[in-house]
């Protein structure tokens, strides 16, 4: 009994420190965004929402927010089918090149952002599209496709393998078959990995700074610029809206894996 | 009666796979309304040659033909098969009724006579009012009969059934042995079942094909498969049989002594042999009987002295396993039906084992 509870204690203990470690910088920023006063310090100095009322007024970052939303939306739209189908055939057909092309897919997670964010840069100079806002949602997809995969290749596991064959039998010719059966049966990982790059995108730093200038910066990207010259408490005001829609991705994200348990036979 | 060639049939239809062959030159065919059964251990080639009639797979050569017509070039949506799979392969997003309803949309049914069918098939399987439950909030025996339905909804010209029953509790599995032979014979279809499950093609087919390494060991109807095992490995592979070794001493028509070390036996066979060759005895348990030195049989072709070494109480029969110094090789097995009544032997016991000679049956070995 005592050995449990101690090891409950300990555990427990273990569980809050990680916690607040991790939620410390969030509740420092999200206190110092409420200060009156005209620099960023914590615990705040008195309560306002002065610095959240001229969020409106900053320009520089409403045009960042969207351009930052603009790159998320084009990174998740090409990651679904890219992502989509090369998990569906990784782990369903037997391909050739199969270990090659896994290596490859998964490459992105084992080079450095700052290689593939200049390796980027230097090729979309070359094809005369750097500069643009597009490609910035094209190397997002890129570097976060693994994401992607990896939540759609767990709903195909969880699939049983007959049920493309199941559907041929009932006479659904393959396309039909695919898209009646193999696709409905994933889109809970569909509709996972589809938010989380939504959100990586949307958080990505390192690589956009390589893609973007200075007219087309992107959030996190317009943030670090700030912070270079005077560090002010709108700059927390924004970065608290930033943790908010996060929390709502994380939320609905939630939501859709409870989805998921749903549509799961089990 | 107008259609007379048969539903099915295959010709010298052999699959590798690389180097292996999973199926090997088979040959049958099956009319209409009859319910064939491939039996055969796991690996035996069984499910390989389902694949091929449903068109998973195709034939490294021979033929299939399907009504008559080959079926080489159709690819399987195109062919009127429905399959019970192994793990049903029920469509998890769907509920019963979608699921039931599927082959019909696909096969292009007038949309207006869908829910009429899916009732029906629904009724059929005794699902009725079940049709708006997801899949997972079916029990295993529903699932079971959601799958059916889907394949048979559409009134396929075969039914394929894949180990359908192997992941059910033994008394679920018996219930849905009989309740497949209940729709069977209600809707007429004629139906190929795959099992590893002796006991299921028994009771499921009106002929059992036994495999073995791809090859098919003997096709008949399950009493004369049972009664007339063509060789060795199907009369070990169906009932408990106990083999023994020897060589041929004297034949006289189809009754062949053989010697078992200085043991001479007599039994039946079907197969022409030589004197001095090496041959094997089966005997089925049930045809073995057990009795005390007492009660010594007199005027039974077989006599053998035994020592009970083991004894297994399975309720309706006691199954005794009895090693005879005469035959130094395996154990014979036998069946003792109502034990209640009868004499108990235990273990370590002295009995007496004797059977008749049409019941020893000799194979080349």
């Amino acid at each position: 009994m005592s050995g449990s509870r101690s090891k409950a204690t300990v555990l427990w203990a273990i569980v809050w420190f990680d916690l607040i470690l991790l939620s410390l910088p969030t509740i420092i920023i999200f206190g110092a965004s409420f200060t009156t006063g005209d620099i960023v310090q914590f615990p705040p100095e008195g309560f306002s929402l002065k610095w959240y009322s001229k969020l409106w007024l900053l320009d520089d970052f409403k045009a960042a927010f969207f351009r930052t939303f603009y790159v998320s939306l084009i990174c998740t739209a090409v990651s679904i089918p890219a992502g989509t189908l090369a998990a569906i055939a990784l782990s369903r057909y037997r391909i050739r090149f199969y270990t090659g092309l896994q290596v490859y897919l998964l490459l992105p997670f084992t080079i450095p952002l700052v290689v593939s964010g200049l390796g980027m840069m230097i090729f979309f100079g070359e094809i005369r599209i750097l500069g643009q806002l597009w490609p910035v949602g094209i190397g997002l997809c890129i570097i976060n496709l693994p994401f992607m995969i990896w939540a759609v290749s767990a709903s195909v596991n969880g699939l049983d393998d007959q049920l493309e064959n199941a559907a041929a039998n009932c006479g659904a010719p393959p396309l039909q078959a695919f898209l009646t059966v193999t696709l409905p049966g994933v889109m809970p990982g569909v509709i996972t990995g589809a938010l989380l790059m939504f959100i990586l995108a949307f958080n990505e730093f390192l690589v956009s700074l390589f893609l973007t200038d200075a007219r087309i910066v992107t959030l996190p990207v317009s943030i670090y610029n700030s912070i270079r010259s005077v560090i002010t408490p709108d700059l927390a005001a924004v970065s608290a809206v930033y943790i908010i829609i996060a929390f709502i991705a994380v939320l609905l994200l939630d939501k859709l894996v409870g989805l998921e348990l749903f549509l799961k036979s089990k | 009666m107008k259609n007379i060639s048969p539903v099915v049939e295959l010709i010298d239809v052999s699959k590798r796979f690389g180097k292996i062959t999973a199926v090997g030159n088979v040959n049958f065919s099956l009319s209409k309304g009859a319910v064939l059964t491939i039996l055969g251990p796991s690996g035996c080639g069984k499910t390989t040659l389902l694949r091929m009639i449903a068109g998973f797979e195709s034939p490294t050569t021979g033929k299939i033909r399907i009504n008559g017509k080959p079926v080489q070039a159709v690819p399987p949506y195109r062919r009127s098969i429905g399959m019970v799979f192994q793990n049903l392969a029920l469509f998890p997003h769907m509920t019963a009724g979608e699921n039931i309803a599927y082959p019909l949309k696909m096969r292009r049914f007038p949309p207006q006579d869908i829910p009429e069918l899916v009732e029906r098939y629904l009724g059929i399987v005794r699902l009725t009012g079940m049709e708006d439950r997801r899949i997972h909030q079916l029990s295993g025996g529903q699932q079971q009969r959601v799958a059916i339905a889907r394949a048979l909804s559409f009134n396929p010209d075969l039914l394929l059934l894949d180990e359908p029953l192997s992941a059910l509790d033994k008394k679920l599995r018996e219930e849905m042995q009989l309740e497949f032979r209940r729709i069977q014979q209600k809707i007429g279809v004629t139906t190929i079942n795959v099992t590893h499950d002796q006991r299921e093609a028994l009771v499921m087919s009106d002929e059992i094909i036994v495999m073995a390494d791809g090859v098919i060991q003997q096709s008949a109807d399950p009493v004369s498969l049972y009664r007339q095992p063509s060789n060795k490995f199907v009369a070990s592979f169906i009932g408990l049989t106990s083999l023994m070794k020897g060589t041929v001493d004297q034949i006289e028509g189809t009754t062949v002594k053989f010697n078992v070390n200085t043991t001479s036996l007599w039994g039946q066979t079907s197969s022409k042999f030589h004197i001095g060759e090496s041959v094997e005895g089966a005997i089925r348990a049930e045809q073995v009987r057990v009795h005390t030195e007492q009660t010594r049989p007199v005027g039974m072709d077989n006599v053998l002295d035994g020592v009970v070494e083991e004894q297994i109480f399975e309720g309706d029969r006691m199954v005794y396993q009895i090693r005879c110094p005469a035959l130094d090789s395996a154990p014979i097995f036998v069946f003792d039906h109502d034990p209640a009544h009868n004499v108990l032997h235990r273990r370590g016991d002295r009995v007496v084992l004797s059977w008749n000679i049409r019941d020893l049956l000799v194979y080349p070995d």
